[in-house]
């Protein structure tokens, strides 16, 4: 019997084996292996000093990423002594969730937004980036250096923007319909009844993902309520039942409450995700006339529809809305923070801030930098030109207000409490309370 | 030793029995031996966890402090948890038993069938395919528009051959004199006597289902003693003037017009118009009369089920589970009843008993461990589903669909962070579910002696 | 120890009309079986459809009007996926990661089982309900102690690390299901081998395993499927050696349907798991005709 107890834990060992040394080749490559660095304290130039070895995350992939990694590249061709791995996920905050919990996250990751920038600070996973503050300072408006500040500490540096004011539309249902890109609100709206009696509705609105919702609700309410307020509510000084939002809801509820004029009616737009509600506006026939979301709709569109620039697919600017602010821009971005604090971390963020590093991505498409040195030639079509020109040079330009939120408020609660008020437009006082009730609950707890 | 009945049963005897004492001894050492590997495996990447869990659920979300039983409070609280423990008893009572009986069926169906191989690969697919995946096909056949969802574009494929309907999907009146839908068909308010016009200008008609041929809309000259009139799309681009026939609208050949009892549906008369809009009912007696286009002008607005809102999303994702594990039921169980030996079903066959009795007497008794891993494993399941939730539910029917593993996931892992609200839902799901199962084993261990 | 009863094989004549009945009695199960076969496979189709069509056309909807348009099929999007070398790489990782995770749970799960269903000890039926239990925790709760402990343990990012992780989480089910299976043996089979003289060890080896290879093949078949398909522990526990669903999972788009990514890749993953079970089909009936004691 003993004979048999060994032959089988020989076995097992032997698998173990069997399975470590297949195992073994990959061995390298865990993450995070932070080589002590030599030359210190180097910020710009100095490039052969810097060394080691640093772990990127972000949420791009495909031509996203490889731009990216250009960017990347570019970085490398400064600091050569720096080893940069990237590393993709579609869902950040859930890898850096579980690998900040478990103690190893990555040097330098791209968060979605300052949300969630603000809920790992507050957990302490964030170094502080202050030696970038300089070099942030002089390629960026002053808003976007407050937006990477948690509690008066910088933690944050914006590569990635997006101007979220647009509305792309379909030229050619434009054209039957007899319409043109609306200069005010009102002629927005009347746009929408000339666009439903020529048969073709006016909103595609992608309900399913309630982000595209907030969107809305926040282009309106900037130019209804004004910046002030709109940074008072960001912050939930005012509550969600204060008139103006009440006032910004109502008008909201002119788009999502003309049921005809939305595709797929109601429920149809309650199932439509974002990527659907973009392509079907340029479907043959169009299920819509307009979708009204950010600039990386072009990208979807490239990707997903044969409609050319011009002259099958164009955009304007959010419509202003009475006496607010012109040229107002809503706008998101991604931002870089620093999990580990050493040389290399802090070269590669330095070097992000930089236009030269933004050039990069800028002139392969599909990008807006918000930094404001960049010249604005590089970008390669016009119609990116326009959006990341409005988004760099806004007189008003505000966050997305979602994205500003403590997550369990700004991307879920407000999600779904959105999507309640399309399924029912005109409970705006209902929805402005259980808003401010979730608002409540998330900020306090 | 043939015709014993089979039984399974929980063994009381074993061992060798060569001296009292050793037994002892070896009695303990024996099972530990074999034991001990999944003891080892078991304990440090289940069990350890679990407490480890336990015990966050007892500290605050950023895991600095302790809140004690904080987080077991805010699970009861909240609405949405609610709705997921709802549902998870929904699952529980319908789905073990759904998917044990499918299975239950295909096995013995493939049984006797001799191609049943390719019967079973076509039935196990699904399992093959990753979870996620089969949450994005489902979602794309629940889509409403039955131009994307195909379960809507059968039924209104099922439809169109029922009913004879006209092509144009949408339409409205283009001025307050008209009244009505593409339901009731759309009229004029004011009653039309004889020798006048009535223009029924309609609106929102999709540029491609305009009539072939249509021409140029005009208004036609009034007829002694009858009634004439134009259907038209009253629009042009800038939109024109409601109500006025003007040049670049388009008339809608083809379209049956009805001259109505005024107050009544009940029509007198029926002509279909030309391909510039007009029509002419001629020789009309004296009086007034209601004029309204059709509805069967119209095309029937589908009347596919909205599987993806939020009252028909749980039993949506229900279905695409039990096309997933009907498979993984099937094989099982077709492997228990590749165990029951051959001989006791054919005894009993040549004693004359039926296929229904030899299937309940024998068969499922000697299935019954099968069947109840099968049932066990699809409650747990059940109780652990999250990937079907993410990829069917919209956005909207989230919280309509959701689930508790669901709602641990989303609070604990989609961007919340909210660690200790999670670890409070996974070890109230664990404790849910223990005295269920005592019960159970306890009930088994009756039944055995 | 095994007695095999032999019963002689009778032949039976059947007239024409015999024939025709027994046919025709059997006719509903088959258009039953065929009718429920092909409804069970459209959504398949629909996947298999929708990864040969280029994403504008996946986009336009209704991948049911391309089904029968060679025209409009195209392998682009699979040509894109092989020439991934990540993918490629993904790919032997998953290989090696679905062979150990499968072969070593069973192992242990074999001998649990055994215990816990022929051994009588005390506890035992403790231990049985503790592992029945153990079958709810859920995976992600157990993800982040053992990242920290597998960081610890230089096992993060491993290919041994997911295969242990895998073989643990595979337990309670296996050792679950092959307790009922080895239960149902009949006692009177192993009566007659512990009264032959037979050790613990021989009934295990000799008698049980070999009885209760369905129950194992189906197990593997499961496991392989499991491990093939995972996503959430190769995207915490690996990074630059994942396995194919985070590989596949880290090629999505953040914006964008990402159907001409995930449509091919679901499709070509499920090919192995599919071949294994067709493989392992035989196996179910030769087990049967081994395992018919008496």
């Amino acid at each position: 019997m003993r004979k048999r107890g060994f032959f089988l834990l020989a076995l097992l060992v032997a698998l173990l084996a069997f399975a470590a040394g297949c195992g073994g080749g990959e061995e390298e490559g865990a993450g995070g292996d932070t080589a002590a660095a030599t030359g210190g304290g180097g910020d710009t130039g100095g490039g052969e000093d810097v060394s080691g070895s640093i772990n990127v995350l972000a949420v791009w992939t495909g031509a996203e990423g490889e731009a990216f990694q250009a960017v990347l590249d570019g970085f490398k061709e400064q600091y050569p002594n720096v080893n940069v791995s990237y590393q993709s996920a579609q869902d950040p905050a859930t890898v850096l969730s579980t690998s900040v919990e478990g103690g190893n996250p990555p040097d330098v990751a791209a968060l979605p937004s300052p949300g969630i920038m603000a809920d790992f600070a507050g957990r302490g996973a964030l170094k502080p980036i202050d030696f970038a503050r300089s070099a942030i300072e002089e390629n960026y408006a002053p808003v976007w250096l407050e937006l990477g500040t948690v509690e008066n500490e910088l933690y944050g540096l914006f590569f990635k923007g997006a101007n979220k004011s647009t509305v792309w539309y379909n030229v050619a249902a434009f054209e039957n319909a007899g319409v043109e890109p609306p200069e005010d609100w009102e002629t927005f709206l009347q746009n929408a009844e000339t666009l439903k009696a020529s048969g073709t509705p006016a909103y595609s609105i992608g309900g399913a993902d309630g982000w595209t919702l907030t969107d809305l609700f926040e282009n309106i309410y900037l130019r209804t309520a004004g910046p002030e307020k709109y940074d008072q509510l960001a912050t939930h000084e005012i509550p969600w039942t204060d008139q103006s939002v009440k006032d910004a809801l109502a008008e909201m509820a002119k788009v999502l409450g003309d049921a005809e004029n939305v595709a797929g009616g109601t429920s149809g737009a309650l199932q439509t995700d974002f990527p659907t509600s973009v392509t079907q506006v340029f479907a043959d026939p169009p299920k819509a006339a307009q979708v009204i979301e950010g600039d990386f709709v072009g990208g979807v569109i490239g990707a997903e529809t044969q409609a050319e620039p011009e002259t099958g697919f164009n955009v304007y600017a959010f419509p202003n809305i009475g006496d607010g602010p012109e040229g107002a821009v809503v706008g998101g971005g991604d931002v870089i923070v620093m999990f580990k604090d050493n040389p290399a971390a802090r070269a590669l963020i330095q070097y992000l801030a930089t236009p030269d590093a933004a050039a990069i991505w800028a002139e392969r498409g599909g990008f807006s930098s918000p930094n404001k040195n960049l010249d604005a030639e590089v970008y390669p079509d016009e119609l990116t030109r326009t959006t990341a020109t409005a988004l760099a040079e806004a007189e008003v330009f505000r966050f997305d207000l979602s994205d500003l939120q403590p997550a369990a408020f700004g991307s879920d609660a407000m999600f779904s409490l959105l999507q309640d008020f399309l399924r029912n437009p005109e409970d705006v006082d209902g929805i402005a309370q259980k808003l401010e009730d979730a608002a409540a609950k998330a900020y306090g707890g | 030793m043939s015709g014993t009945t089979f039984r399974p049963e929980f063994p009381r005897e074993g061992g060798t029995r060569a001296n009292p004492k050793t037994a002892a001894w070896r009695g303990l050492l024996l099972p530990l031996g074999f034991l001990a590997p999944a003891i080892f495996f078991l304990g440090v990447w289940v069990v350890y966890p679990t407490f480890a869990t336990m015990v966050r659920s007892l500290y605050s979300d950023r895991g600095d402090r302790f809140v004690g039983l904080e987080n077991y409070r805010r699970l009861f609280s909240d609405d949405i948890i609610f709705t997921a423990i709802k549902n998870n008893f929904l699952w529980v009572l319908f789905i073990p038993l759904g998917v044990t009986a499918v299975g239950l069926v295909f096995a013995v169906l493939t049984e006797r069938v001799r191609w049943s191989v390719a019967f079973k690969i076509a039935v196990f697919i699904p399992l093959a395919v990753s979870l996620f995946a089969v949450g994005v096909i489902w979602r794309i056949m629940y889509q409403q528009d039955p131009e994307r969802g195909v379960i809507n574009a059968a039924i209104v494929a099922v439809q169109g051959v029922v009913s004879e309907r006209g092509v144009i999907s949408t339409a409205a009146p283009s001025t307050d004199d008209l009244e009505g839908t593409t339901q009731t068909g759309i009229s004029l308010k004011e009653p039309v006597r004889t020798g006048e016009v009535a223009l029924l200008g309609l609106t929102a008609i999709r540029a491609p289902e305009i009539p072939e041929g249509a021409q140029d809309a005009r208004a036609p000259e009034p007829l002694q003693g009858g009634i004439t009139g134009v259907v038209w799309r009253d629009f042009k681009p800038g939109g024109g003037t409601p109500g006025e026939v003007e040049a670049e609208e388009v008339g809608l050949g083809g379209v049956t017009v009805e001259l109505r009892e005024p107050g009544s549906n009940r029509a007198v008369e029926r002509t279909t118009t030309e391909a510039d809009g007009t029509f002419a009912f001629e020789e009309v007696a004296d009086g007034e009369y209601t004029v309204a286009v059709a509805r069967n002008t119209f095309a029937e607005p589908f009347e596919g089920f909205n599987w993806l809102g939020p009252s028909l999303i749980t039993p949506a994702i229900m279905l695409s589970y039990i096309w997933v594990s009907a498979g993984f039921a099937m094989v099982i169980i077709a492997a228990g009843l590749a165990a029951i030996p051959r001989d006791t079903i054919e005894a009993a066959r040549t004693d004359g008993a039926t296929e229904f009795q030899i299937f309940r007497r024998i068969t499922i008794p000697q299935l019954m461990p099968v069947l109840t891993v099968v049932f066990v494993t699809q409650i747990i399941a059940c109780l652990k589903i999250f990937d079907l939730v993410l990829a069917i539910a919209p956005g909207s029917s989230r919280n309509d669909a959701t689930l508790l593993a669901f709602e641990m996931w989303r609070r604990a892992f989609s961007g919340q962070n909210l660690f200790g609200l999670g670890s409070a839902i996974s070890t109230f799901l664990l404790l849910l579910f223990i005295p269920f199962l005592i019960v159970n084993v306890r009930r088994f261990r009756a039944e055995a002696r | 120890m095994a007695v095999r009863a032999e019963r002689a094989p009778v032949v039976i004549e059947e007239s024409l009309a015999a024939k025709i009945v027994r046919l025709t009695a059997k006719a509903p199960v088959h258009l039953a079986l065929l009718f429920i076969g092909i409804l069970w496979l459209v959504p398949t189709a629909g996947l298999f459809v929708t990864s040969l069509l280029d994403p504008s056309d996946q986009a336009s909807g209704g991948w049911w009007n391309f089904a029968f348009q060679p025209s409009a099929w195209t392998l682009e999007n699979y040509t894109k996926m092989f020439d991934n070398e990540r993918i490629v790489d993904a790919l032997i990782i998953t290989a090696q990661v679905t062979l150990g995770a499968t072969i070593l749970p069973i192992i242990v799960a074999a001998l649990a089982a055994y215990a816990l269903a022929w051994i009588d000890f005390p506890g035992r039926d403790w231990i049985f309900l503790t592992v029945i239990a153990l079958l709810l925790v859920p995976i992600q709760m157990a993800l982040i102690p053992m990242f920290s402990l597998y960081n610890r343990f230089a096992l993060f990012d491993t290919v041994p690390g997911l295969i242990l992780f895998h073989s643990a989480f595979a337990l309670p089910f296996a050792i679950f299901l092959l307790r009922n299976f080895f239960a149902g043996i009949p006692k009177d089979l192993m009566e007659a081998a512990r009264i032959d003289g037979a050790s613990e060890w021989r009934l295990f080896f000799r008698v049980v395993l070999p009885l209760g290879l369905p129950a194992i093949a189906s197990l593997a078949i499961f496991q392989v499927l499991f491990v093939w398909n995972d996503l959430l522990i190769g995207l915490v526990m690996a990074q630059q050696n994942q396995p194919i669903a985070p590989a596949i999972a880290s090629q999505l788009r953040q914006f964008g349907s990402n159907l001409d990514v995930l449509a091919p890749a679901a499709f070509f993953s499920a090919v192995i798991p599919l071949v294994i079970f067709a493989a392992f089909q035989r196996y179910f009936v030769q087990g049967l005709l081994a395992g018919s004691v008496k």
